[in-house]
Order: C-alpha cells, then sequence, then structure tokens
C-alpha cells in the first residue's frame, strides 16, 4: 500500500530525508520514531505530495506518487498534529464538506453514522467544531477517512496533547481501520502508543530509517533501549 | 467541489459576524451616498426652477411695461430698463441657460459641484469664459463628493479586501490547508472557487443595493436601461479586478498580516497614488498660468479697447453694413460702440484664454493617455459619463452657451444698428436655450480594460503554480 524506494529530499546541503526504504502493507500501522527533524513529517509530506523527493520515488496503492497527485489522494486520508477543521461548522457539517470536495456524497444518515463510528459522541453532531477537544476533533478527522473509504492513513502525530483517554480511544480507532485492511503511517514520539497500536515500528534520525522492528516481537523496554541508543541518549541509570 | 465550495462558503460567509458586519457598513454607505447624492441633484433642480421662475416673472413684467409703452402710458422704471428698446431686453430679461441634472445624476457627482449649471447670458456679457474656466485640475475634479461613485471606487476595494485578504492564508495558518492540499483536488481551483464565490455574493449584495437605489430615486428604467446596465457592469468588473488582485496576493504573500498590506498598499498605489501622480505630472509638464494675470490681461484689452470705442465703431460698420441697413436716424448711443468693441476684445482675447484652456487640455489629454494605469480613474470617469457629469459633458455644455450667447447678441444686434424698438411682438422670436446632454459613449472599452488587467493579474497569481517544488511546499 505505501511503498518508498530510496526516497530522498534534499534542501541545499541539508539532507532532511536520505535514501528511506519502507514498505506498509493492507492492515499494517506503521509507527515512525524520531526525535524533532528526524524526517518523519518530511516522509509524510512526501507521500502526500506536499513536496517533490530530490531522488527516489513513493507509491500509494501502487501509484507513482509525483505522477499520480490527484489519483493517490483518492485512496489517503491525513490527519495532521493539530487538526483544524472549520470551527463555525458542526462536525456533520465538516464531514459533508471534506467528503463533498474529495468526491464522496453523502446523505445525513450515513454522515451521523460514519461519526458514531469514528466514536463521537451523537449530541456532539451537530455541535460547532470551535466548542470540540482535539480528541473530538480528531475523531471527526478519522470519520473523514472513514467516509472516505482510505485505503492509506497518514497520522502526523495525532496523539500529542491528548489526554490518556483520548489517546487509548484514538488507538482502539486506529485498530477498528486496521481491521478493514488500512494501512497506516503514523509518525509519532510516543514509544508507549507505539508499542500498543502499531504493527511494525521505524525510528529515524538524521533523515535515515536506523532500525525497524515488529511491534509484537520487541518488549517496550527494549523499544526504549533500541530508541535511546538509535538517539546516542544516556539513560539516567547509566 | 463547486457545490460544495458554494453551499459551505455560503454557510461560512452568513455565519461569519464580521461579513455580516461589512455587509451592513456596504448598504449604509450606499444609502448614504445615495441620499448625498440626491441631495445634490434636488439642490441642482431647485436652483435652476429658481432661476427659471424668475425669470417667467421678469418675462410678465417686461411685458406690462411694454404694453404700458405701447399704449402710450407713462412708466415709473429706470430709463435704461424699460424693454422697448432692444438692449434693454438683451440685458435686462435674459434666458437661462441651464444644465439640469440627468436622472442617473446622483451616481456620481463628478465635475458637478465645480461648474455652474445655469448661467443668463446677456449681450453685453463678457465673462462667459471667466464662468467657464475652472483654473482646476482634471483630476483633482475627478475625485471628491461621497456619492456612490465614491462608495465603489474608493470604499467597495477596501471592504473586497477585508473580504479576501485570507483565504488562503487563514486556512495556513490554522492548519486546515493541509488537510485540504490531502483530498485530490486542485489548491487554485479551489481557491479561485473560493474568491469566485465571495465574488458572487458581494456581486449580488452590490446589484440587490443598487438596483434598489435606482428604485428608490423612481429612475425610469426603460429611459435607462443600457447606461444602468454599463454602471452595474463596470461597478461588478471593477469589484472583479480586486477580486484577482485578491487571489494573486493570498497566492503570492505568506502571511494574512503580508496579504493585508500587499492589498492595502495596492490599493494606495491604484486609487490615490497614481490618480495624485497623474495630477501632479499634468500640473508640472502643463502648468497653468495665473487666473489673476488673465483677470488682468482682460482689463487692460477692454480698458484699451473703450479708449477707442468710436474708432472701433466706424470700422465695425464699414464691415458690418448690414446691422445698419434700414436705419435712416444714424443716431450713435453707447450701446453701438460698445457692442463693437466687444467683437474686437473677444477676438484680442483669444490668445490670453486659449493659453489657459490649452494648459487645460493637454493635462486632460495627459490623464486620457493614462487611464488604463489606474481602474480607479477609468471606472471614475465612466460612472461621471454615465451621470452626464463627467467633463467631456461640462464642455458640451458650454460650447452649447458660448454658440446660445451668440444667437442671443445676434438676435439684437440689427435691432440696434437699425435703432429699431423692441415690440411685444418681438418677444415670441427670442432665441431660447436648450440643454441636449452628450451621448454617452460606449463603455465596453472600459470593460475591455477592466476584465483584460484582472485577467492579467489571474495569471500572475496562477504563476504560482509554476515556481519550483519548494515554492509550492509553501503555498502549503
Amino acid at each position: 500500500m505505501i511503498i518508498t524506494n530510496n526516497l530522498t529530499k534534499k534542501y541545499g546541503d541539508f539532507t532532511a530525508l536520505d535514501h528511506l526504504e519502507l514498505r506498509v502493507k493492507e492492515g499494517e500501522i506503521y509507527c515512525l520514531l524520531g526525535a524533532n527533524g528526524a524526517g518523519k513529517t518530511t516522509t509524510i509530506n512526501l507521500l502526500l505530495g506536499f513536496i517533490q523527493p530530490s531522488s527516489g520515488s513513493a507509491f500509494i496503492n501502487q501509484l507513482d506518487v509525483q505522477e499520480n497527485l490527484l489519483e493517490t489522494k483518492r485512496f489517503l486520508a491525513y490527519i495532521p498534529e493539530n487538526l483544524m477543521l472549520y470551527p463555525s461548522l458542526s462536525a456533520v457539517e465538516n464531514l459533508d464538506y471534506f467528503s463533498g470536495i474529495g468526491g464522496k456524497n453523502l446523505n445525513k444518515t450515513q454522515l451521523e453514522e460514519f461519526l458514531e463510528e469514528a466514536g463521537l459522541q451523537s449530541d456532539a453532531f451537530h455541535k460547532r467544531i470551535s466548542s470540540f477537544s482535539k480528541g473530538m476533533r480528531q475523531k471527526v478527522g478519522i470519520a473523514i477517512a472513514l467516509a472516505k473509504d482510505a485505503k492509506v492513513l497518514l497520522l502526523d502525530e495525532p496523539t500529542s496533547g491528548l489526554d490518556p483517554k483520548a489517546s487509548n480511544e484514538f488507538g482502539h480507532l486506529l485498530q477498528k481501520l486496521r481491521a478493514k485492511g488500512v494501512a497506516t503511517l503514523m509518525a509519532t514520539h510516543d514509544l508507549f502508543r507505539a508499542k500498543e497500536v502499531a504493527t511494525h515500528i521505524g525510528i529515524m534520525k538524521d533523515g535515515q530509517l536506523k532500525q525497524q522492528f515488529v511491534a509484537d516481537a520487541i518488549s517496550l523496554s527494549q523499544l526504549e533501549k533500541a530508541y535511546l541508543d538509535t538517539m546516542e541518549y544516556k539513560t539516567i541509570a547509566s | 467541489m463547486l457545490r460544495y465550495n458554494f453551499k459551505y462558503e455560503s454557510i461560512l460567509l452568513f455565519r461569519s459576524k464580521w461579513i455580516q458586519v461589512l455587509i451592513g457598513i456596504l448598504i449604509m454607505l450606499f444609502g448614504f451616498a445615495t441620499y448625498n447624492g440626491q441631495q445634490k441633484t434636488q439642490k441642482r433642480k431647485a436652483d435652476i426652477e429658481k432661476v427659471t421662475a424668475e425669470i417667467r416673472t421678469s418675462d410678465q413684467n417686461m411685458l406690462k411695461l411694454l404694453d404700458s409703452v405701447e399704449h402710450g402710458l407713462t412708466v415709473t422704471a429706470r430709463p435704461w430698463t424699460i424693454p422697448n428698446t432692444p438692449m434693454a431686453v438683451g440685458n435686462y430679461h435674459p434666458r437661462v441657460a441651464s444644465k439640469p441634472p440627468s436622472e442617473l445624476s446622483f451616481l456620481a457627482t463628478g465635475q458637478s459641484d465645480m461648474f455652474t449649471h445655469f448661467v443668463k447670458p446677456t449681450v453685453r456679457g463678457d465673462d462667459l469664459a471667466l464662468n467657464f474656466s475652472e483654473m482646476t485640475s482634471p483630476v483633482q475634479l475627478l475625485f471628491g463628493s461621497f456619492d456612490l461613485a465614491f462608495v465603489i471606487i474608493f470604499l467597495l476595494p477596501l471592504l473586497i479586501i477585508a473580504f479576501s485578504y485570507d483565504v488562503l492564508s487563514s486556512e495556513r495558518e490554522s492548519g486546515s490547508l493541509r488537510l485540504l492540499a490531502a483530498q485530490p483536488i486542485l489548491l487554485y481551483k479551489w481557491l479561485m472557487q473560493k474568491l469566485a464565490l465571495r465574488f458572487f455574493w458581494l456581486a449580488a449584495i452590490t446589484t440587490a443595493t443598487v438596483l434598489l437605489v435606482f428604485l428608490a430615486n423612481q429612475v425610469p428604467v426603460s429611459n435607462n436601461f443600457s447606461a444602468i446596465l454599463s454602471f452595474l457592469g463596470i461597478s461588478l468588473t471593477y469589484v472583479l479586478f480586486w477580486f484577482a488582485l485578491a487571489f494573486a496576493v493570498n497566492l503570492w504573500a505568506e502571511s494574512s498580516a503580508k496579504n493585508a498590506v500587499a492589498l492595502l498598499g495596492l490599493w494606495v498605489v491604484f486609487v490615490l497614488l497614481i490618480p495624485s501622480i497623474l495630477n501632479q505630472l499634468g500640473s508640472t509638464l502643463y502648468p497653468i498660468p495665473s487666473r489673476a494675470l488673465m483677470v488682468n490681461e482682460m482689463r487692460t484689452i477692454k480698458a484699451e479697447a473703450t479708449e477707442r470705442q468710436d474708432v472701433i465703431l466706424d470700422n465695425y460698420l464699414r464691415n458690418h453694413p448690414e446691422y445698419a441697413v434700414n436705419d435712416t436716424t444714424q443716431e450713435r448711443s453707447f450701446w453701438h460702440s460698445y457692442m463693437a468693441s466687444q467683437n474686437l476684445i473677444k477676438k484680442e482675447l483669444e490668445p490670453v484664454l486659449s493659453k489657459y484652456e490649452n494648459q487645460l487640455q493637454k493635462q486632460q489629454q495627459l490623464l486620457d493617455h493614462f487611464t488604463w494605469l489606474s481602474p480607479a480613474i477609468l471606472v471614475q470617469r465612466s460612472m461621471n459619463q454615465l451621470a452626464d457629469n463627467g467633463s467631456e459633458s461640462y464642455e458640451g455644455y458650454r460650447n452649447r452657451v458660448i454658440v446660445f450667447a451668440g444667437e442671443w447678441r445676434d438676435h439684437f444686434l440689427p435691432m440696434l444698428y437699425n435703432n429699431q424698438a423692441f415690440s411685444s411682438e418681438d418677444y415670441g422670436q427670442l432665441p431660447e436655450f436648450t440643454y441636449t446632454p452628450i451621448n454617452n459613449q460606449s463603455q465596453s472599452s472600459v470593460l475591455v480594460i477592466l476584465l483584460c488587467s484582472g485577467l492579467v493579474v489571474l495569471g500572475v497569481g496562477a504563476l504560482r503554480f509554476y515556481v519550483s517544488s519548494d515554492e509550492k511546499h509553501s503555498i502549503i
């Protein structure tokens, strides 16, 4: 579903992403871990076609992103760190708008069903987004992905700033999408959440994918150690 | 995408308190400007009616006096005003040469607050040049009154700026642009649709308000159909030009603050700076000589002519024997000499006056050449024309009055030189002034220039999408 071949992005002499080789299959959740500036958001921007690669290529649903900019966006949904919807529109209206401009005409019942599936309480459906918490806005974002019937989900720090309950709910939503066969790529700093929801985990540093794990094959403490070693941080104990 | 953009952009606009306030302000401005324009038009009408009524009363008195004189009664009027002499009628009972306001005059005050709307040419009158030769730059005359044209040209662009300066940047700043860009849509199409919808609503509000204004002022639509269409067409194309500018600025600038500053800067350039520079350029390249010097020169020429009145009269009658062909009395009074010298004075004054007029004309020509630089000048001139208050209109009126003044004088000259009395039977033969508005020139060229400017600006905006990928990134 998501493939990158030697994907590289340079800004002058600075290499933001260095020959990234990534494979995220149907029903997998791949978490990219790394410090700020590691290249996680650059990877997502390249997959979204927001920027052009310096070399290499990226594929979504077997389509080259650069050659099929609009077509690939039909298959993917994206939730940024701060999902800012239109504050003076309600949840239903926001969902209708974003689905509509993407080419999905949905009736009111369908819209409400998607919001319900995304875990939003029914009394919030017709409230303006301006009164929503970040967690509630993320649920509307998931509803947009559901309504779009996205095959690929790109998430950029989706749980930062969420309280543990909301973060946990978000994890469950991702599992729901995984069960539907959605390939998810999530950039995050949150090792705990990554270990909990991911099927695969990659650690990035200086634009390079330094290590990759199958999530079930590694414990949280092993993951933490691998992360700190990659980052060349020293633990407090040592 | 259009359907959803239209639906939700409309909802967003009508839910925005800021937009509601702006629309309220726009309607109030239109109302106040119309009231203001209408007041000026009413005042002008009232002035003309008043002076016409005065002339009517004066004519009735004149006919009564004439009747008394013709019946051999003694009258108590001052001798030189008794209307049995052609000069008394020609001087003390003139006609009104007025320029009544058109039905659309309230739209644009134009030059109407600078020039007179009526004159009463007399046979001795020599001050027509002074009445009409305003020593004011045509550019300065273009702008000024708070009328509908002022609201559309000066204030509407500010509302458009408030309406559109942050269409793209606010999405970028709030983060929703990334979400939008992740949808299978072309961003420039989305932005164009968004601005087009804002244009649509503003155009609808402007059109509805303008039509209401016409209705409230009881403007006969059938008589002015093409003028109303032209007014709406020019207004909406002008609005479109500003939206095109907003589109380009939204794409090139990065933040809402920069957009606002850039658009306000462009407003200053197009609406204030270019007209002001052209005005300054006109006065520098073609300075107008001092009015005081002109008046002085006129007085000197008159004084010299007065000293030579008798010689002038002899020469005049030698050159124009037809004027005195039926005169058997050979009596010569003050008026015989005066009228003969007037002709000479007129000829001698011609170069003095033409110096002023030429300079004004050159300023006007300079403006004509560079009108296309500022849509504001273009629109103001068109609206002045539609309201029959433009410089061409006043030039036409001035020329018509000068011709009429000649007709009036020429009507009495044969009577004067033949020493013929004025009788009540001659009253019906007095020349009358009629004003015919000049035909409004086609406004299509204005529309074409505005549309072309708008397209060029749109093109400049669209160029943004063809620059490098890193630049493209900054759009999102």
